[in-house]
């Protein structure tokens, strides 16, 4: 079983100096987002290959017809499946669920299905009876950080880009039936997408537990005045935000030499869907309350480019103008 | 207690106020225990008589002799201080275990009493598992026998370590190690076997290296187990006791204990210290119990529940105590009737009084 | 489900009687387990109550949880099938469970001065006795007060609190109730200042909404804090007393 991958010490030291420097090893800026790449199936409805950098993630939706809950007859299904496989890094093992993968699958769990993204209610057909299940199932091709982010826009972008075929109700009382119009017949029907969920992690670096590490210099004061090893040269009295390196979204190395993260989940309404800390670094309010902001900026970002790739999407399938006469006939 | 109210106000939404703080609520009164019980010989020098939260400290009392007997400065002063607790804001001081610094503060960074020695201020923590120091006589178990040494529980953050070369083989102290010895060292100590035990070193990471080297120290038989916390053994000269009765009590410094029927050591059979290694034949690791006769056996049961008693009341346990709790323990007839918790207090208390002068 | 009118009323009460600013009632207690644990405590905060055990530091139990600088911590969240209304039993392996002690378990690494126990591991076993909202931040603040009842050295208080959020009107310290009606976040503060080691927010919320709220929750860390920074130095007042140390 291959281990984690540490780092080593030397690369430990050498990105930790460069951010001191303010430079990061692939040359962004710290509040810069890596190339984002989103297309989407040529065959298929909700099928989305998101790039983030040299991360990769393929997200697929689809649905089904059947029985709600019981406890929820209005409610249609909804599920998000998101297991690693070894296929994205051989730390991620198949069958067994590490602390990791736990925490991407809650977060878009959180992100997307609870902040209410998809209205589930638009999902009903006969109330009890019968009723979609829409399926996400996020494959994780190529790690190199930011899965989490990679995964809830390709979910987002998924949704709306899936279209299920339209059905019919036909007979009244128990004899009901419902009539599946295959997508070749009929125009098939979008999703009722509330809004577009976009995660945001950002990672935190204590430079200053770089700058000491790098020099040396505190350790030695350390052994200067004390002859107990039960001293902490660490926190400084008043945090000034200087000392805490914020960087959005990081790469694998950044990843694993990182303190601390928050991921963020923003939509386009100024909203925070979710927010997740996990206890790691200690951190001011007010970046995290600056983070939170600059996660709507990101999110309207992508947004804008989710929006104009379907666009594309919508015009290269529309070749002749097709489905808008199709659509048409269907208005009323 | 009462709803407590958050001083919050609209006001604080700007996000300069953020942090502003609710206002320390008053200092809360004592808890009056049924068993108040004030101490007069444990290794703590004197009581603390007032709750003045920010007294300037002088620290005169905790002086261990040499040199310079009236160091002040601004320090908190020797009652409780808990975590985050700003302990000293002079560089003069030398900071010890249970303090951290950031610049030239060091703040606590456990709950307990600061201590000080000459210049090292170090904070002792109310509770906490043993922290072996070399020379302590402490009681293991041994837990893992590996090549040339042997891993011993002896309640401590981490296992110690006892090595070949460190115990009395039979035959004698001049014998040397043969690899027969590395090969057949379960027949000397093998898991669960008990032994007492001195630490000889203390690693860096704080785990300790023992030794046995001494016809005190040796595997354990004839006797019971069982433990008190650590915090609670006074540690004195000697750890090894002859109590009235036939019982021997091994206290050790680790908060394990061992009550055994009275043997005849080898050194009190009057033979010649030069032959005493030479004496030392396989019976020192022998695992076979001896004949205990009823009365031991009480009187065993009876020393064990008095250490519980005291254990329970959180007494400081020296052999002083252990004896007067024996004492007092005779008013009851069974020492079964020691368990019950009234019982107890009662003795603990009769220990505090009879001890005190 | 309770209507809006109910949980905050126009007189500004709340369902239990308070304010907005107020947490509910606040009981703790340590040193609860003395013989089967290094540190305990028992938590109570309205009827949310949490025992906590801390085991440790000692010598690891496996070989894979042999950290060479630094002590590695691990936490069991167990959560009683009576804490609620209708007695499910929860497994081990339930999402939110696990969410939960990985949580715990990162907040405590950072807080907990971890070098100075290379090579061993503590345990961190909570038990979830009854559920009335603010499960997580009772599991914190209990586990804080279990890990100095152990002697185990830390750089502060780890103290969390939730706030809510109803329309305009920030809530502290949630109950069930209340909690399943409003979106509200989970904040852990170490010490006496601003810094802030876990924040969890479970619900959509505006974000101009989102700094009442986290300024609330502060302020009411950092009164859990007094609150058990109180009982700390009550219990080692007793001891000194009584010349157990």
């Amino acid at each position: 079983m291959p281990r984690d991958l540490t780092p080593s010490t030397i690369e430990n030291t050498f990105v930790l100096k460069a951010l001191t420097e303010r430079i990061r090893l692939d040359s962004r800026s710290f509040n810069q987002l890596r190339d984002l790449d989103i297309s989407f199936s040529s065959t298929e409805y909700g099928v989305v290959d998101v790039k983030l950098g040299r991360t990769r993630v393929i997200a697929r939706i689809s649905a089904e017809i059947t029985q709600p809950y019981t406890d929820r007859p209005y409610d249609g299904l909804f599920i998000i499946s998101t297991e690693i496989s070894p296929m994205a890094a051989p730390t991620f093992e198949a069958g067994r669920k590490s602390e990791d993968e736990l925490v991407i699958s809650r977060i878009i769990e959180k992100s997307i299905r609870r902040s209410g993204a998809l209205d589930t209610e638009s999902l009903c057909i006969i109330s009890g009876e019968k009723c979609w299940a829409v399926r996400a199932d996020v494959h994780f091709l190529d790690h190199d950080g930011g899965l989490m982010d990679a995964a809830c826009i390709a979910v987002s972008a998924g949704l709306l880009h899936f279209r299920r075929p339209d059905i019919t109700i036909e007979g009244v009382g128990s004899r009901r039936e419902v009539i599946v119009h295959p997508i070749t017949e009929r125009v098939p029907v979008p999703l009722a997408v509330l809004h577009v969920p976009v995660c945001v992690t950002f990672s935190f670096f204590d430079v200053r537990k770089a700058s000491s590490a790098i020099s040396g210099r505190t350790r030695k004061d350390e052994a200067k005045d004390v002859d107990e090893d039960d001293v902490e040269e660490e926190e400084e009295e008043e945090e000034d935000d200087s000392s805490v390196a914020v960087l959005v979204d990081a790469t694998l190395q950044e990843e694993l030499l990182r303190h601390g993260y928050m991921s963020v989940t923003a939509n386009t309404n100024r909203e925070i869907c979710q927010i997740q800390k996990g206890g790691d670094m200690p951190v001011d309010v007010g970046v995290l309350l600056s983070c939170s902001e600059a996660a709507i900026m990101v999110a309207e970002k992508v947004t804008k480019l989710i929006n104009k790739r379907l666009k594309e999407d919508e015009a290269r399938r529309n070749v002749g103008n097709l489905l808008v006469e199709a659509r048409a006939e269907n208005d009323r | 207690m009462p709803m407590l109210t958050v001083h919050t106000s609209t006001d604080l939404f700007s996000s300069s106020r953020l942090g502003h703080r609710a206002p320390r609520s008053a200092k809360e009164e004592l808890d009056s225990e049924d068993v108040v019980m004030s101490d007069a010989d444990s290794a703590e020098p004197e009581q603390e008589s007032d709750d003045d939260d920010d007294r300037i400290f002088s620290l005169d009392h905790t002086e261990t002799g040499d040199g310079d007997a009236r160091v002040t400065g601004v320090v908190k002063s020797r009652h409780i201080v808990t975590p985050g607790e700003l302990v000293t804001a002079e560089s003069m001081w030398m900071r010890g275990h249970g303090t951290y610094s950031v610049g030239l503060k060091s703040y606590s960074s456990v709950a307990g009493t600061i201590t000080r020695v000459n210049k090292l201020l170090s904070v002792a923590p109310l509770r906490g598992r043993y922290d072996p120091k070399i020379g302590d006589h402490v009681i293991g178990r041994i837990i893992d026998v590996g090549t040339r040494s042997w891993h011993v529980d002896i309640g401590a953050k981490q296992a110690a370590v006892l090595m070949l070369g460190s115990v009395n083989l039979p035959g004698g102290v001049q014998r040397r190690k043969s690899e027969s010895d590395e090969l057949q060292m379960r027949a000397f100590l093998k898991e669960g076997d008990l032994l007492n035990a001195e630490v000889q070193a203390v690693f860096t990471d704080g785990a300790a290296s023992l030794h046995t080297r001494s016809l005190n120290y040796g595997k354990l038989r004839n006797g019971y187990f069982f433990t008190i916390p650590s915090s609670l053994v006074v540690r004195s000269k000697y750890h090894t006791f002859e109590l009235p009765g036939g019982v021997d009590l091994v206290l050790g410094v680790n908060g394990y204990i061992w009550l055994r029927k009275h043997t005849q050591q080898l050194g009190e059979q009057g033979v010649s210290i030069t032959r005493l290694a030479e004496e030392a034949g396989w019976e020192i690791y022998s695992d076979e119990n001896e004949y205990i006769s009823p009365s031991i056996r009480e009187n065993i049961a009876r020393y064990a529940n008095a250490v519980k008693a005291l254990r329970y009341c959180e007494v400081g346990v020296n052999e002083a105590r252990v004896i007067a709790a024996y004492e007092a323990s005779k008013e009851y007839r069974s020492p079964g009737e020691m368990i019950e918790n009234d019982v107890k207090k009662r003795i603990a208390k009769h220990v505090l009084l009879a001890t005190k002068g | 489900m309770a209507s809006r009118m109910e949980i905050f009323s126009p007189e500004g009460l709340r369902i239990d009687g308070r304010r907005w600013n107020e947490v509910r009632h606040f009981r703790c207690a340590i040193n609860t387990h003395p013989v089967s644990s290094d540190g305990s405590a028992i938590i109570e905060q309205g009827n949310t109550k949490v025992i906590c055990n801390v085991i440790g530091p000692v010598e690891p139990t496996l070989r894979s949880r042999v950290v060479p600088d630094r002590v590695s911590i691990s936490v069991k969240v167990v959560v009683a099938p009576f804490s609620t209304i209708d007695r499910r039993k929860r497994s081990q392996n339930d999402s939110r469970i696990q969410e939960m002690c990985s949580s715990i378990q990162h907040v405590f690494e950072d807080a907990v001065i971890a070098h100075l126990f290379p090579r061993s591991q503590i345990d961190v076993n909570l038990y979830v006795v009854a559920q009335d909202g603010g499960v997580l931040q009772a599991c914190i603040n209990a586990t804080t007060l279990a890990l100095i009842d152990a002697g185990v050295p830390m750089y502060d208080y780890v103290c969390a609190c939730t706030a809510g959020m109803l329309d305009r009107e920030v809530l502290l310290d949630l109950n069930r109730i209340e909690e399943s009606d409003m979106p509200f976040l989970t904040m852990a503060t170490i010490g006496s200042k601003r810094k802030v080691a876990l924040l969890q927010l479970e619900m959509k919320v505006q974000f101009d909404r989102l700094e009442p709220m986290m300024a609330a929750s502060m302020s009411g860390c950092h009164h859990i804090r007094d609150l058990m920074d109180n009982e700390v130095r009550k219990h080692g007042k007793s001891r000194l007393e009584r010349g157990s140390l």
